[in-house]
């Protein structure tokens, strides 16, 4: 535990060398929330209606700061495209050649990151949640809360095996890297991180974008907090979300082993 | 100005060949930027789906909106953004020297140098949404008004460089441009939608301190609301001048930092 | 015609201080501590027309910062200088066209084009005669032999060839002063020598003052005929490379073989390099050359004597030390 407390610790160092950044990038989270607010309260008020596909206006500003916490987990900000580089380069070799798991070392390596990154973020967020706590009309009880926190664990084991996927489909394809800037937009708005799922049910695609893997990067820990999801489709949504997890899971172990044949196959 | 006019074609001419050199990652970073304008309109249809008029502006109104500021957005994109993204990378690497050695203006070649192509299509698309919108409105825009038009548009587009400029100035002390994209972020948000959505009474400052200090508010919104809603005389001049200001401000600003980096560095 | 001349340049730097570890971090949030530093102190010089002028220290010496005052990038904090009639960091765009900076790690082509798009556009930026354009491109290319590599991306070419086109680049608008600052690192030795053919060439042809700074001797000793020496910030030397050789060079290395083994204790009051199998080598004072001499005499079977000065490097590496140990 010892070695991940001092890459937390490092990490936490870096981001403060740059002193001009910290104080810049915690103070700046505000301003986008101010114009979604003022946005969607005039929708709501030029369209009189008290809720729009299920949502109020409170509960849209609930969801779309929830979002930013569903996110902090799913993100994977250059795991895909250092993975793709090692490939690339071949320095990949140096993880096979020691003693350990290359998926189980990213992963406990982004553990040690995420931690880091979530308590430096912690106080600009407290910040940002309290001034906004009059969006929040509800909360979730105990069990909704382990829920919760359930649904962000999966958020992250689903961001973390997709992410290492596509990273190795280098293995491949020489360019990954804007093939990565496509997921990546796509997922902005497919996970429902752009506006709440539920209020694109006019395009009919509703249920396909629910089951979808990228609704559990945001939309989903986002709907179980604030309770969208009726108890009898919340057990059936974890189970679909786990049977992505496993398998991106599986995916990444098999492309592993196949990239690799590839790899010895050439030498290189 | 007939050789700037000279310079900006080779450099648009070489980027083009550069960017052609990677032909599959061009078209991938092309279809990016249709993915965007999938989304922006889905999102556009979703609000309009739901409620008839947004701030006082209708449907075709927003398109309008919606499409000069994807214009704008791009016309920036194309020829600015990834040239002052650079700008932290050339201080830090002491690339900038060769860049102050050329005979020409450093403003210039630092922040043209480089045309990224794959943002263009942008541009046509944006326009194509301002005739279409225009279009469905069913009322021809003015003919006296378009030229008009376009300077309110290319007076948003300089307001919005000038701010870029002045964030890339920055980087001559702070190091890092990933700073710079978030605050880049942070202002084409404030332009993106009709500065009326900032009308309540608890937004005062906002609107005070974006819509007159730094008038991010008014880039987009003045000149399509000088297309297509009732002319502001006031804040058209005021859009007008402060772009002026703020240009020359953001000149100096630079030059400055390029005066600092030179008595600093090492 | 003098080309370069200074008056008591020098430059200081602040450099701030960053406490170590996290409660450090956190106090730089808050404030910074700094301390200046003399990158160059008092340097006065004076290059003329059509030299090529060795500029020569070890890192940190304040070379690059003197040939960065020299091309107007940085502002000195004392002293002047006027190259080419102009004071550099007024940086008249006259001044700019007039000569060029060379960095042997940096590139200034265009990754991903063929070097002669990069000309294409360099000939717009300094505004070259298409006349004149045509016919350096076909000298330059001519000399540096480098026809076949211009229509090559350069990503794809070998640091050498792309040294060369580098250079080319720098020459098109026909400048009249070349700095170079360590043109030939991590260049192999066929590529150096190529290198230093092309501009002793260019050199001689038209009469273009050079200024180059490097790590290899060998580039000092085939170009130049003047260098310059500087530690610490300070000029220790400004003369002909023999008159260092001279100053410095005051002692010889003397190769003697046998043919057997080497006798025993024949050598032993001279300082001996090493001894292997037949071999000795010997570092003596030029004085005591004639006494080696009156020694191996006496010995039998001796099959091949040399005796050499001892290499550039080792001559100014003493000068650094003495300087150094001056200063203390």
């Amino acid at each position: 535990m010892n070695k991940y407390f001092n890459i937390a610790r490092l990490s936490l160092k870096e981001r403060l060398t740059y002193r001009g950044d910290f104080l810049f990038s915690s103070f700046l989270r505000f301003l986008p929330m101010i114009t979604s607010i003022l946005l969607w309260k005039s929708v709501y008020s030029s369209s009189e209606q008290e809720s729009l596909s299920g949502f109020s206006f409170k509960q849209v500003i609930a969801y779309l700061l929830l979002v930013n916490i569903s996110r902090m987990f799913s993100s994977m900000p250059g795991l895909a495209t250092n993975l793709a580089r090692d490939v690339r380069e071949g320095s990949i070799k140096k993880y096979l050649l020691q003693p350990i798991d290359l998926i189980g070392y990213l992963m406990s390596y982004r553990i040690a990151h995420k931690a880091a990154y979530i308590s430096t973020s912690l106080v600009p967020y407290m910040i940002l949640f309290g001034s906004c706590a009059s969006f929040f009309d509800t909360f979730p009880t105990p069990v909704g809360c382990a829920y919760f926190i359930l649904s962000l664990m999966l958020a992250f084991v689903i961001g973390f095996y997709f992410e290492v996927c596509l990273g190795m489909l280098s293995f491949w394809i020489l360019e990954v890297t804007s093939l990565l800037y496509v997921v990546t937009t796509l997922s902005f708005f497919l996970s429902g991180h752009l506006i709440p799922l539920d209020l694109l049910d006019t395009t009919g695609w509703l249920d396909v974008l629910k089951n979808l893997p990228f609704a559990y990067l945001a939309y989903f820990p986002a709907a179980v907090f604030l309770q969208k999801i009726t108890d009898e489709e919340l057990f059936f949504r974890f189970f679909v979300g786990v049977l992505w997890a496993l398998f991106f899971f599986l995916l990444s172990k098999v492309i592993l082993y196949f990239g690799l044949r590839k790899y010895s196959a050439y030498g290189a | 100005m007939l050789r700037h006019l000279r310079l900006m074609f080779c450099f648009a001419k070489f980027s083009l060949l550069g960017e052609l050199a990677f032909r599959s990652n061009f078209l991938l970073k092309i279809l990016v930027e249709l993915i965007w304008l999938g989304i922006l309109l889905t999102f556009f249809k979703t609000i309009f789906g739901k409620s008839s008029n947004v701030a006082g502006w209708n449907e075709h109104e927003f398109l309008f909106f919606v499409g000069a500021y994807y214009a704008l957005e791009g016309f920036v994109e194309t020829f600015f953004l990834e040239n002052c993204v650079e700008f932290s990378e050339l201080v830090r690497s002491g690339n900038l020297d060769f860049c102050l050695l050329k005979p020409i203006d450093p403003q210039f070649f630092i922040t043209l140098r480089r045309v990224d192509w794959s943002t263009a299509p942008k541009i046509l698309l944006g326009f194509i949404m301002i005739s279409f919108a225009m279009y469905e409105i069913g009322k021809p825009l003015e003919l006296w008004k378009v030229p008009l038009f376009l300077i309110l548009f290319l007076c948003g587009c300089s307001l919005a460089y000038s701010f870029l400029l002045l964030l890339t100035s920055l980087s001559v002390w702070m190091i890092r441009n990933q700073s710079l994209m978030e605050v880049w972020w942070l202002f084409t948000n404030l332009m993106r939608y009709p500065r009326q959505i900032y009308d309540s009474e608890w937004a005062l400052p906002i609107r005070m301190v974006f819509g007159f200090i730094i008038p991010a508010l008014l880039a987009v919104s003045i000149p399509v609301e000088f297309a297509v809603k009732e002319i502001n005389i006031e804040f058209t001049l005021f859009l007008f001048v402060i772009a002026i200001v703020y240009f020359q401000l953001s000149r100096m600003f630079f030059n400055y930092s390029l005066k600092y980096y030179r008595s600093a560095s090492s | 015609m003098i080309v370069i001349k200074t008056n008591n340049l020098s430059k200081q730097f602040r450099v701030y201080e960053k406490p170590a570890g996290l409660i450090g971090s956190f106090k730089s949030l808050f404030n910074n501590k700094f301390k200046d530093i003399h990158a160059v102190e008092n340097i006065n010089l004076e290059i003329h027309q059509g030299e090529i002028v060795g500029f020569l220290g070890p890192n940190g010496a304040g070379k690059t910062t003197t040939l960065k005052m020299l091309s107007g990038l940085l502002f000195p904090t004392n002293g002047n200088a006027t190259v080419l009639g102009y004071v550099p960091w007024e940086r008249p765009i006259e001044f700019r066209k007039a000569f060029s900076l060379v960095m042997g790690q940096k590139s200034q082509l265009w990754w991903d084009l063929p070097a002669s798009d990069s000309f294409e556009l360099h000939k717009e930026i300094y505004k070259i005669d298409p006349v004149k354009f045509k016919k350096n491109v076909g000298e330059l290319t001519e000399i540096f032999q480098v026809d076949n590599l211009l229509n090559k991306p350069v990503r794809e070419l070998s640091l050498g060839e792309r040294m060369k086109l580098e250079l080319i680049a720098s020459l098109l608008h026909d400048p009249k002063l070349l700095l170079l600052d360590e043109p030939t690192i991590g260049l192999d030795v066929v590529a150096q020598s190529a290198m230093h053919r092309c501009l002793y060439e260019f050199n001689q042809t038209r009469k273009i003052t050079i200024l180059l700074t490097s790590h290899y001797m060998r580039d000092v000793e085939t170009l130049c005929s003047r260098i310059l020496v500087i530690s610490g910030g300070k000029m220790v030397y400004d003369g002909q490379l023999q008159g260092l050789k001279d100053e410095f060079g005051k002692e010889k290395l003397i190769k003697i073989q046998f043919k057997n083994l080497v006798p025993d204790q024949v050598f032993s009051k001279f300082e001996q390099l090493e001894i292997t199998g037949g071999i000795v080598r010997l570092r003596v004072s030029k004085n005591d050359v004639p006494s080696v001499l009156a020694v191996v005499s006496q010995c039998e079977e001796v099959l091949d004597i040399s005796i050499e000065d001892p290499p550039i490097e080792e001559v100014i590496e003493k000068l650094f030390v003495s300087h150094r140990s001056k200063t203390l």
